[in-house]
C-alpha cells in the first residue's frame, strides 16, 4: 500500500512539474506553442500511420518492409518542412518585436525614455527590465505578432511546400518501381507499363490511384 | 552576420493605426490552435487541390481522384481538428480553476480535486494571458492524443466517403480500369 501511495505521489509530482513547465514555457509564447504542438501533431499522426501498417495483417511482410520506411520518409518531410519554415517565421516575428524593429506607440515611448540603443540589432531585447503596464502591452503585442507569423509559416509549409515535395517524391517512387518492374519483366512485355499489386504479382495496367496514394503519403494532418 | 543583414533590410516601424493594433491584440486573445487549424484548412482548400490538379506525373483519372481525396481529407481533418481541439480546451478550462476563479455570478468557485486537476501551481491569476495560453497548450496536447485515435475512427472513413461523393459529383472516372 505504501509503495502504491509513493508511486501515486511521484506521478502527481511529475504531473505538476509538467503543468508548471507548460505554463512557464507556453504561457508567454503562444507562437512557440503553435509550432511545438504542430510538430507533435505531425509526429503522432505519422506514428499512427506506421502503427496501422505494422498491425495490418492484410499487408504482406514484404510490402511492410517497403511501406514502413516510406512512411518514415514521408513523416520526415512533413515534420522537417513544418518545423523549419514555421519556426523560422515565428522566430522572425518574435525578433522584430524584441529588437524594437516593430513597436506600438506606447512601446516606442518606453524605448525612447529608457534610451535603449541598438534598436533592430538581433541581440537587443527591449523587454529586459520591463515591468508593469508596458510589459503587459509588450507581451500582448509580441504574442499577437508571433501568432500571425507562425500561422503564415504553417500555411506556407503545410499547404504549399509539403504538397509539392510529396508529389515530387510520389512521382519519383512510382518511376523507380515502374523501371524496376519493367526491367524484371522486359522479355515478356517490353512496352507495357506495370504496377505492383501484390509481391511478385505484376498486372499490366496504367498507373492507378492506389499506387498514387501508396507513394504520395497517406498522412492525415491532425 | 547574415541574420543581422536580413533584419537590416526590414525598416523600423511603429504601428500607428489603432485598428491594426486592436487586430493584433485580438489575434493574441482569440486565435489559438483550433482557429489556426481552421485557417490552415481554409487556405489548404485554396492551394492543395490546385497543386494536385496540376500534377502532370500521374494520369488524368488519378489526378481527378487525387484532387477529390485531397479536398475530402482537408474537410474531414479540419472538421475533426477544430472541434476536438475546441472541446479539449474547454474541458481543460473547466478543470483548471485557481483561487482567483469566479463563476458567472461573480462568486468565488469552491476548489476541489476535479476542478483543479489541470491547474499549475505557478499560476497567479486565471485572468492572465499566460494562464489562457497555458490552457490552450494543454488542451491542444490532450486533443492531439484524442485525434491519434479519431484519425482512424472518424477522419479515415469520412475521407473515403467524401472522396467517393466528390468523384461521383465531378462526373466519375473516364476509364475505371484503375480500381
Amino acid at each position: 500500500m505504501t509503495i502504491l501511495n509513493n508511486m501515486a505521489d511521484l506521478a502527481s509530482q511529475k504531473f505538476m512539474t509538467f503543468k508548471n513547465y507548460l505554463y512557464k514555457n507556453y504561457g508567454e509564447s503562444p507562437g512557440k506553442m503553435l509550432v511545438h504542438t504542430g510538430v507533435l501533431g505531425w509526429i503522432l499522426s505519422s506514428a499512427a500511420q506506421v502503427f496501422a501498417i505494422v498491425i495490418n495483417d492484410k499487408i504482406p511482410a514484404k510490402e511492410k518492409m517497403f511501406l514502413i520506411p516510406q512512411e518514415f520518409a514521408d513523416a520526415a518531410v512533413n515534420i522537417l518542412s513544418f518545423y523549419v519554415v514555421t519556426n523560422s517565421f515565428t522566430s522572425v516575428g518574435n525578433k522584430l518585436v524584441k529588437s524594437g524593429k516593430l513597436l506600438t506607440p506606447k512601446l516606442k515611448k518606453y524605448v525612447d525614455e529608457k534610451q535603449i540603443k541598438d534598436i533592430g540589432k538581433i541581440t537587443t531585447d527591449i523587454s529586459s527590465g520591463m515591468t508593469g503596464e508596458v510589459r503587459d502591452e509588450f507581451m500582448k503585442f509580441k504574442g499577437g505578432v508571433s501568432i500571425i507569423f507562425s500561422t503564415l509559416g504553417s500555411i506556407l509549409s503545410c499547404n504549399i511546400i509539403t504538397p509539392l515535395l510529396r508529389n515530387q517524391y510520389a512521382a519519383k517512387k512510382q518511376k523507380e518501381i515502374m523501371a524496376m518492374n519493367e526491367k524484371k519483366d522486359a522479355p515478356q512485355k517490353p512496352d507495357t507499363q506495370k504496377t505492383l499489386q501484390k509481391p511478385n504479382d505484376f498486372v499490366y495496367k496504367p498507373l492507378s490511384m492506389s499506387d498514387y496514394i501508396k507513394y504520395s503519403g497517406s498522412n492525415m494532418r491532425i | 552576420m547574415a541574420r543581422q543583414a536580413f533584419y537590416d533590410v526590414i525598416p523600423n516601424k511603429v504601428i500607428e493605426s489603432e485598428k491594426l493594433r486592436r487586430g493584433i491584440a485580438w489575434v493574441n486573445k482569440e486565435i489559438s490552435t483550433p482557429e489556426n487549424r481552421l485557417i490552415l484548412g481554409a487556405t489548404a482548400l485554396m492551394s492543395q487541390p490546385f497543386i494536385d490538379g496540376h500534377n502532370k506525373s500521374v494520369d488524368e483519372n488519378t489526378r481527378k481522384v487525387s484532387v477529390c481525396r485531397t479536398i475530402a481529407k482537408i474537410v474531414a481533418g479540419t472538421f475533426t481538428g477544430y472541434f476536438i481541439r475546441k472541446g479539449c480546451i474547454k474541458a481543460i478550462d473547466k478543470w483548471s480553476k485557481l483561487p482567483t476563479s469566479v463563476n458567472k455570478a461573480g462568486q468565488k468557485i469552491k476548489l476541489n480535486r476535479l476542478n483543479t486537476l489541470f491547474s499549475p501551481s505557478n499560476a497567479i491569476s486565471d485572468l492572465s494571458d499566460a494562464f489562457m495560453q497555458y490552457k490552450n497548450a494543454l488542451g491542444t496536447i490532450v486533443a492531439l492524443g484524442v485525434m491519434t485515435i479519431t484519425n482512424f475512427l472518424i477522419d479515415a472513413p469520412l475521407t473515403k466517403y467524401l472522396t467517393n461523393k466528390f468523384v461521383a459529383a465531378s462526373g466519375g472516372l473516364k476509364h475505371d480500369n484503375s480500381k
